[in-house]
């Protein structure tokens, strides 16, 4: 398996989306960083960006890299390797090469303006959520034979999870707003990794305040170092399951 | 001995069965040129032989031992797919050395010959993504030889080739055929089918019509240019009709 990812990072150490979206990232975090008279506010918007950007960009690579790819894997295939240790080496690769660039990109001006807990929680949600989505753009990829679908089906899955599952929450919290919602409203918004991400963040910034007793059930839940653990595990989850999925039909599939 | 070994192979996709009842022995040493219609399982036969597509039915031995998951017996096979597609970026060595660490390859063990008769070696420092598909398909041709396999797959092998480099390939073939490789070759150049050919395995509608000697056929049919033989042999046949196996 390392030998084949070693040859497909080295392929994506070159490849012009993976440096441009390095030096895409760099400008913009300069750009809030630099304009932005307050750093906390600087972050904040960064924050929004990158749980944006970062599963969009995420999603579509991956695609899109493993449909450029897909010769070349069918080839791999011939030769005496298994074909569970050629996807996983090409998910570890192109999951690296995604994080180098986010890293690349937020992590070193984050970490020249705002080295504190707000700024790694960044950073290691960033990291994760590039995982998932990674994970989740194989498992797409793998199960459609059309590039332009998958690609249609990588846009739904990410307007679903920024968009779509974020105004559910919201309807429900207002619909119910007369009954204590929220201990639902907590594993709910778990089970999406932007919102687990974007909470996670938030109690760092202590913008869970403004919540009242929403964000106080957060706080009480997230900010304990078992709910951080448990958060983790679950976007861990969210990579793993799409990623062992991506392989097991990746075997059983048709080349 | 059988090299390659198809017992009552089929294959379906849905209710449609792309093979069906496929069994045919090929022997070392010998040239099978597969030949057919589009669309008639030529594609198939071969990607159930390399492990890429799951049989619904049958068996395939290689080397005497039926494959299963196991993918150690690919370690036998050279492929040379139609469409050669490598990673952009990486140089050509870079690409060799990645086939020699995915191979276990020593150095001293590969066979080298192709990378100077069909100019690879001008190639090594460039990027793939700098080279035309005539480029890619030599190099694909380098990497299918390179490892001396005894069985191998070529899959439309002079298709994009200049006539010079095509004539090296079809040299090396023989020269492989020569040392006892068993090679399947896949071809609409009829020509190139009856020059080359031990065998011609004809497929039509997933069926293995026959696999005989071109020689055969042009003698059933009174014809010596086999691409015109081949229509008249054919129309001799029944709708179920197998020879030769």
């Amino acid at each position: 398996m390392w030998k084949v990812y070693k040859y497909t990072l080295l392929d994506l150490a070159r490849n012009r989306f993976a440096l441009g979206y390095a030096f895409l990232l760099l400008l913009v975090s300069l750009g809030l960083f630099l304009l932005e008279g307050d750093d906390t506010k600087a972050l904040i918007s960064l924050t929004q960006v990158v749980l944006a950007l970062t599963p969009l960009l995420a999603l579509v690579f991956t695609i899109i890299y493993f449909y450029n790819q897909y010769e070349f894997t069918v080839l791999l295939a011939v030769q005496p390797l298994r074909r569970q240790a050629i996807l996983r080496a090409q998910f570890l690769a192109i999951t690296t090469a995604l994080v180098v660039s986010f890293l690349f990109g937020v992590g070193l001006p984050v970490i020249a303006w705002t080295s504190n807990a707000i700024g790694w929680t960044l950073l290691l949600t960033g990291t994760a959520l590039t995982a998932v989505f990674c994970a989740l753009g194989i498992s797409i990829a793998v199960r459609q034979r059309d590039r332009a679908k998958a690609v249609g089906v990588g846009l739904v899955t990410w307007v679903l999870m920024v968009l779509v599952y974020d105004s559910l929450l919201l309807w429900l919290l207002f619909t119910f707003s007369e009954y204590p919602i929220e201990p639902v409203i907590v594993p709910l918004a778990a089970l999406n990794p932007i919102d687990l991400s974007r909470i996670l963040i938030m109690l760092k910034i202590d913008l869970a305040a403004l919540l009242g007793y929403t964000g106080a059930v957060y706080q009480h839940f997230f900010g304990s170092f078992g709910g951080m653990v448990v958060s983790f595990l679950a976007l861990l989850l969210w990579t793993a399951l799409p990623a062992w999925g991506a392989v097991r039909a990746f075997v059983r599939k048709d080349l | 001995m059988n090299r390659i070994a198809f017992q009552n192979l089929g294959k379906r996709y849905g209710k449609q069965w792309a093979l069906r009842g496929v069994s045919a022995a090929f022997a070392e040493g010998e040239v099978v040129m597969v030949i057919g219609p589009n669309g008639s399982g030529k594609t198939t036969l071969i990607k159930c032989l390399l492990g890429l597509v799951r049989s619904t039915e049958g068996s395939i031995a290689v080397n005497g031992t039926v494959i299963g998951t196991d993918p150690s017996y690919r370690a036998a096979i050279g492929y040379m797919p139609q469409l050669a597609e490598f990673p952009k970026e990486l140089t050509v060595e870079q690409l060799l050395r990645m086939m020699n660490d995915i191979r276990g390859a020593r150095s001293g063990s590969t066979d080298d010959r192709l990378i100077a008769s069909l100019g690879v070696d001008a190639l090594l420092d460039k990027r793939i993504s700098n080279l035309s598909g005539g480029m890619r398909q030599k190099v694909s041709a380098v990497l299918a030889f390179r490892y001396r396999p005894n069985i191998l797959v070529l899959d439309e092998p002079t298709a994009g080739l200049d006539p010079i480099s095509a004539g090296t390939l079809l040299e090396a073939v023989l020269q492989a055929r020569r040392n006892g490789a068993t090679v399947l070759i896949t071809s609409h150049i009829m020509e190139e089918v009856q020059r080359l050919g031990d065998r011609v395995a004809y497929l039509q509608d997933g069926l293995l019509r026959f696999a005989l000697p071109p020689e055969t056929i042009t003698e059933v049919t009174g014809e010596s240019v086999l691409s015109i033989a081949l229509p008249k042999y054919l129309a001799q046949l029944s709708p179920v009709h197998v020879e030769g196996l």
